[in-house]
């Protein structure tokens, strides 16, 4: 899976002076579950921060995060870590059934006070694959790595516990609630999916080490908490099903290369700033740039992808933009204009014939009932 | 000129608007200088309405104790006897000092109290310092300690956090006992103690139900000692030869407040050891 | 597809168009309308609600320190002084004066109240908001170390109920505006910006000379639009909501009363500006709804609602538990299986009801709709014992007609008659002609009476679709649940531990 370094080399044309942004392990589950769209594709193997060339063309979209959240998060998280993780050894004695011996606790926040992405991702190596012996158990936000589209994406689980047989746990604290045991589904499956992203970094880490990555569990541990207050509970999650879909996903998407050769190389996405940070950049030539690559816009980008406002403008007129199931109750026909024009009794080509005719039908009774004509 | 106070609210919302509209987008220079203005018209409103209200005579908040805030950190770490976290800090200060303070400010003290030894090292009898991790000797990530106390325990090895909490609970299950009405902030320090330790809870699986009056000291001392039996002798081992490494290896500003540019990793072999 | 081809309409023309020629839902003369913010990050932590039946005079509760959880109970029983009266004014017996006849106080109630309340949220989160709010409040006790003001677990009970009947179909007594709209308009959006209630009304009744698409564009601004709610924008939660909770508990801690009042207004104002506008659109909403006429079965639908509130109000009275945390298995099965017969029944009435809604069954081949060509009203079968009534008649449709002779279909407009299909015959025009057997809805007699038989030039609907009405499925006693299924539930009865539920 090693890139070629005319691949990197063109990926950091197209993002141009800026750092490349890190991909966590949402921004992967995300990228993973929809492959299909070219310009997302590209713009995330390379790097690109969506946000600011999206607000730089004329259309920020609102992906912010409240602050009361995350202090939240933050301390729900630090009320688990503290103290030895004496709330979590509790939690993890029950659930993992750790042995009384199994309490050791490394922090992997930063390494002799260097928060360098590079030196954590070493430390932890070395931790986990048992070049550094001592008594361990817990490692708190060690960090994993993974090769996701030809670059490196440094990978953060908020823990890792390594059972005395040699087995992995990651571990994953979220603070969204668990009320009555049931928690929002959606939140547990986005849980599920970024701890598989864990799991495959992990295996990855000790395969290349030499060890056996099926030492690293496929069962996850959630913590949440409980009800309307802060007392944590855990549960297991089995990501065996997410671990293939993320699999299959990452495979398609190591040919870049192939992206990467339907586009001119002097394809760039640079914003040029200033000795400020002003983009100088021309937004209308950015956006033209932009537009050369093809999107594939759905409704569903408006919750994760941050070009998705100017992506739904340029997919303005495409029936897909309506929703996929608009599109299938049309037939499959892609544009609203068509399918009004069959609508209204235009001839059709010949493989929409039968949709024509039910198009025209729904016409005539819209026109019936309502005296409106499309 | 002063404007109504209506006018000025107006403005407020006016700014309010300004600057999110700056952050949406992401434009931190204009979102900055529009927050200032912002301040600005706040400040402005808030004089405006102080101007109209009569005088108010500040109620004096009592602030609690009136020692400095070392002071109180060193008592709380003294009582406890193990290196510990601002959090923790403050609560065994409410809980057996009568008073607690901010844990921001506590973070703050380290900085301080690191430049106060620098300028003048061994000045005062003690000071509020680090605690050390055993692999790098670098300050442990929020962790304070008393520079009076040997080096052995000023040294984090892995098993250590575990063993400190322990024996915090011991302490304060002892400092319990010495009062005859321990206070409610007291109790429910022991009992959050106690539903960490195995053994420690009246009835095992009940702490919930359990009000912090069930929980009993000797019995949270009895099951941290059983639970610490298990952990000492490699913990002490760690910490001995980490010790032993800080002394040899640092100066007297590091041995207090950590190694701070570059780290020789320790390589430990299969028994633990740490090959030197 | 007629659905989809209104969107596609819509987005072409700039305007959303009806896809309900009718009101399919009931909507109360005096709604109780609430619009709430939530604190982000929390299970349940409210912020401030915007409630009232009168659209000039919302009531605005502001919770002013929204992490403390003693000033969350106190707003529930500050929401519990408006909501339960509004509530109670439905169980006219309860308020002494004057008990009319038998509308007995403790006396079983066989007759339904006359009427009953109902809630209009913004969406469905907000609808979700509520049922958590319930949830955290229903166990409190109200004595002891935790106690809460009595109302405060009534009102618990209370929007537990109004979200359970949120979840039945059929039910109109807790309504997210965004479901109900999009229902009644297509939108030239997806589905998914039509949960913003914003942009969904700047489809259907966009300002004058802005298209639909302009409108919602403008609307999606969180800062000059506020979301509906619950949740804030990050943008109001960081530059606005943290500065002034700070400063609040700055003066708090300081001392500083006069300061301390300046932060909660500005807190109360910041509040109310992010509620009203919604507020308004909630208005609005009602006000369009209420220009459709409503559907022939929402009143007996209804009815159903007045007949649960009802009931719960008994249960209350009568002093009974409040609802389980969980359903037990057998509850589970028979709630699951009742849902699905009563979205079943829902459907078939809504079709019966709105010949839009009838339009998609016909385009599947489940109806046809035509005029009747021939009639034979008084046409007798004397091939059986006793010669019977069963008059004939021909219709004349355009729609494709899938039913084969044998089928026994219903029209809508004589729901207590049976059609069956004698013959159908493509005629060369396009049209096809389907002769028809008609049976029962016109009497004993053999003269049919007048109207009980379609006449030539009648325009008329048959379909397969029929409400079965069958009855439900047997489920086991709740005691006797088997063991699969985890045997007979302990009773869910509220105790200590819930009224001390852990506050750290």
């Amino acid at each position: 899976m090693n890139q070629p370094p005319e691949t990197t080399a063109r990926l950091d044309r197209l993002r141009g002076r800026a750092m490349p942004v890190n991909h966590n392990a949402r921004t992967i589950s995300a990228l993973a579950a929809n492959p299909g769209c070219p310009r997302r594709a590209l713009l995330d193997a390379a790097g690109v921060n969506k946000q600011r060339i999206a607000a730089h063309i004329g259309y920020p979209a609102p992906f912010g995060q409240s602050r009361f959240a995350i202090t939240r998060g933050n301390a729900f998280e630090a009320r688990l870590t503290d103290n030895g993780a004496a709330e979590l050894l509790t939690l993890l004695r029950d659930i993992l059934e750790l042995d009384m011996t199994e309490v050791g606790y490394t922090d992997f926040h930063a390494v002799a006070g260097n928060t360098s992405r590079e030196l954590r991702h070493a430390a932890t190596r070395n931790a986990l694959t048992g070049q550094d012996y001592g008594p361990r158990t817990l490692f708190d936000h060690p960090m994993l790595r993974l090769r996701v589209g030809g670059r490196h994406a440094y990978l953060e689980p908020d823990l890792i516990a390594l059972r005395l047989d040699g087995s992995f746990h990651v571990i994953e604290i979220k603070s969204f609630p668990v009320i009555d045991g049931q928690a929002d589904p959606a939140k547990v499956a986005a849980a599920a999916i970024q701890s598989a992203v864990y799991v495959h970094a992990l295996r990855d880490l000790i395969a290349e080490a030499g060890g056996d990555p099926s030492q690293v569990s496929h069962e996850t541990i959630l913590i949440a908490p409980k009800d309307f207050a802060s007392h944590p509970v855990a549960a297991s999650l089995d990501v065996r099903k997410q671990l293939g879909v993320l699999n299959r996903q990452l495979t398609r998407m190591t040919r870049i290369d192939d992206l990467l050769a339907q586009y001119p190389e002097s394809l760039t996405f640079d914003l040029d700033p200033d000795a400020d940070g002003t983009p100088r950049r021309d937004p209308g030539d950015l956006a033209q740039a932009i537009a050369l690559v093809t999107a594939n816009y759905s409704p569903e980008c408006l919750a994760t992808c941050e070009l998705c406002f100017a992506c739904r403008d340029e997919a303005h007129g495409s029936t897909g933009a309506l929703g996929k199931s608009v599109r299938e109750d049309l037939g499959g026909i892609e544009y609203t204009a068509q399918a009004l024009s069959l609508a209204r009794g235009q001839l059709p080509p010949a493989d929409r014939a039968e949709i024509a005719v039910q198009l025209l039908r729904a016409a005539q009774i819209r026109e019936q009932l309502l005296g409106e004509v499309s | 000129m002063a404007q109504t106070i209506e006018a000025l609210e107006r403005r407020i919302d006016e700014l309010r608007v300004a600057v999110r509209e700056a952050v949406l987008p992401g434009d931190k220079a204009l979102a900055s200088a529009r927050r200032a203005e912002l301040k600005r018209a706040e400040q402005a409103w808030e004089d405006a309405l102080a101007a109209t209200a009569p005088r108010q005579v500040l109620a004096q908040q009592a602030q609690g104790s009136l020692l400095p805030l070392r002071e109180q950190v060193y008592e709380a770490l003294s009582l406890l006897q193990v290196p510990a976290a601002p959090k923790l800090i403050a609560t065994v200060h409410e809980a057996f000092f009568g008073s607690t303070f901010p844990t921001t400010r506590v973070t703050s003290l380290k900085r301080d109290e690191e430049r106060s030894f620098r300028s003048a090292p061994f000045a005062r009898p003690y000071y509020i310092c680090a605690a050390l991790s055993a692999d790098y000797l670098s300050p442990s990530r929020g962790l304070l300690a008393v520079s009076t106390w040997p080096m052995e325990k000023r040294v984090i090895g892995s098993l250590s956090p575990r063993v400190d909490f322990l024996t915090a609970a011991i302490r304060v299950a002892d400092a319990i006992e010495r009062i005859p009405t321990p206070p409610a902030t007291a109790r429910q320090l022991l009992q959050r103690f106690a539903g960490n330790i195995p053994g420690a809870a009246p009835v095992p699986g009940m702490l919930a139900s359990a009000g912090p009056d069930q929980v009993r000291p000797d019995v949270v001392r009895q099951a941290a000692q059983a639970e610490l039996a298990v952990h000492s002798d490699a913990d002490t081992r760690l910490r001995k030869e980490a010790a032993a490494r800080a002394r040899k290896q640092l100066g007297d500003a590091e041995q207090f407040f950590g190694a701070k540019d570059g780290f020789q990793p320790v390589k430990y072999d299969e028994t633990g050891s740490a090959a030197s | 597809m007629l659905t989809a081809l209104a969107r596609a309409a819509a987005a072409t023309g700039g305007r959303a168009l009806p896809i309900k020629t009718v009101r399919h839902v009931h909507l109360a003369a005096r709604p109780l309308v609430l619009v709430a913010a939530q604190l982000a990050g929390e299970a349940c932590a409210p912020l401030a609600v915007l409630v009232g039946e009168d659209r000039d005079k919302p009531r605005l509760l502001v919770v002013h320190e929204p992490r403390d959880r003693t000033q969350r109970f106190e707003f529930a029983a500050d929401l519990a002084a408006i909501v339960l009266p509004a509530i109670e004014r439905y169980c006219g017996d309860d308020h002494g004066g004057d008990d009319v006849g038998d509308v007995g106080g403790s006396a079983d109630r066989s007759q339904p109240y006359p009427d009953a309340p109902q809630l209009l949220v913004p969406n469905q989160p907000t609808a979700s908001f509520l049922r958590l709010l319930g949830r955290s409040t229903r166990f409190r006790g109200t004595e002891g170390e935790h106690a809460v003001h009595p109302s405060v677990p009534l009102l618990g009970r209370w929007l537990t109920y109004f979200s359970e009947r949120g979840e039945v179909s059929p039910s109109s007594q807790l309504l997210p505006m965004t479901s109900v709209l999009a229902d009644h308009w297509a939108t030239g959006q997806s589905a998914t910006e039509d949960a913003n209630l914003s942009t969904l009304l700047a489809w259907i009744s966009p300002p004058d000379g802005m298209t639909g698409r302009d409108a919602a564009r403008a609307a999606e601004d969180p800062v000059r639009c506020p979301p509906a709610g619950p949740v804030t924008d990050p943008t109001f939660d960081n530059e606005v909501l943290e500065p002034i909770l700070r400063a609040a508990h700055e003066a708090a801690l300081t001392g500083d009363t006069a300061r301390r009042r300046r932060a909660l207004a500005d807190l109360e104002r910041a509040l109310r500006g992010q509620l009203e506008p919604t507020w308004a659109l909630m208005w609005q909403a009602v006000d369009l709804l209420n220009g459709l006429s409503p559907a022939a079965h929402v009143e007996q639908r209804w009815l159903s609602d007045r007949r649960s509130f009802t009931n719960q109000a008994a249960w209350i009275r009568d002093g009974g538990a409040p609802q389980a945390r969980r359903d037990s298995a057998v509850a589970a099965a028979r709630r699951l299986a009742r849902l699905e017969r009563e979205q079943q029944r829902l459907a078939v009435e809504r079709a019966y009801d709105d010949p839009l809604v009838m339009a998609e069954y016909r385009m599947t081949g489940e109806a046809f709709a035509g005029d009747v060509v021939e009639s034979d009203p008084a046409r007798v079968d004397t091939t059986g014992k006793r010669p019977v009534l069963r008059p004939q008649i021909t219709v004349a449709t355009t729609d494709e007609v899938l039913f084969e002779p044998g089928a026994v279909l219903k029209s809508p407009l004589r729901p207590a008659q049976q059609a069956t299909v004698k013959d159908v015959v493509l005629t060369g025009r396009g049209t096809t002609q389907v002769v028809l057997e008609l049976k029962g809805g016109m009497g004993r007699s053999l003269t049919p009476p007048p109207g009980s038989v379609p006449a030539v030039g009648d325009n008329v609907t048959y379909t397969s679709l029929k409400d079965d009405y069958q009855p439900a499925p047997k489920f086991p006693e709740i005691q006797d649940t088997p063991w699969t299924h985890g045997g007979p539930p302990p009773q869910d009865v509220p105790t200590d531990e819930d009224a001390r539920e852990d506050w750290s």
